[in-house]
């Protein structure tokens, strides 16, 4: 019983890292934590959005710039489509000096942001878990 | 809409021109505004309007004051050796 418990807990924190992943600020809204999710989610976005506005999807670069592609796909999986895309076809998105610079450095911060917020979000739910646990364990105690 | 979506498209597939002149550093002023927010949306115990842009406000000063103290200070410093 006590395993199937931590099982489902496992799952839970699984599936509420992998959704703040996919979509910034979901694991949060799971949780019901609504105002910090819409935050998260809008300034992930606008962030990732005005580095793609400044260096154009050529910063997405799987190939040359691996380090950053790294920091990058932590944004959402999604962005390995436009990783995809560049490679496929590098010659059409060809960005160099300060455009790249800037343009990566906001879409990489971008990413480890949105992993600053799966990691906050798992640690919630965690605690979600926890104190569940704890007022399921002791409710004699309280008279309930 | 189809207009719409070409503007969309020209603007991520077309890099903005910057130059290597000094202001273009202003660009990092936005991505740190965005990294106080997130780190104050995951700090906050509880978000409320009025608390959440107070912090913010106060944490993205603080920086900001920061960045330019230590510009001064390396400013001095350039003058002394230099000068």
């Amino acid at each position: 019983m006590v395993k199937h418990s931590r099982g489902n807990h496992l799952v839970f924190l699984i599936t509420v890292g992998l959704l703040a992943w996919v979509v910034p600020g979901a694991g949060h809204y799971m949780l019901k934590e609504k105002k910090r999710a819409i935050i998260i989610f809008a300034t992930i976005v606008l962030t990732f959005c005005i580095g793609l506005y400044v260096g154009s999807i050529g910063v997405i670069n799987p190939a040359d710039a691996k380090t950053w592609y790294l920091a990058q796909i932590m944004n959402s999986p999604m962005v390995a489509a436009l990783g995809h895309l560049t490679t496929t076809a590098p010659e059409n998105y060809l960005v160099f000096g300060k455009p790249n610079e800037i343009g990566q450095i906001y879409t990489g911060i971008a990413g480890l942001l949105n992993l600053l917020c799966i990691v906050n979000a798992v640690y919630l739910a965690h605690l979600c878990g926890t104190n569940r646990e704890l007022t399921v364990k002791t409710p004699g105690k309280t008279g309930g | 809409m189809s207009l719409m979506c070409s503007l969309v498209m020209a603007s991520i597939t077309i890099p903005e021109k910057i130059g290597t002149d000094p202001q273009s550093m202003l660009w990092l002023l936005p991505l740190t505004a965005a990294i106080v927010v997130v780190y104050k949306a995951t700090k906050l115990p509880t978000i409320t309007l009025g608390t959440f842009v107070k912090e913010t406000v106060v944490l993205l000063g603080s920086i900001v004051i920061f960045i330019i103290v230590i510009a001064l200070v390396l400013f001095a410093l350039a003058w002394l050796i230099s000068g």
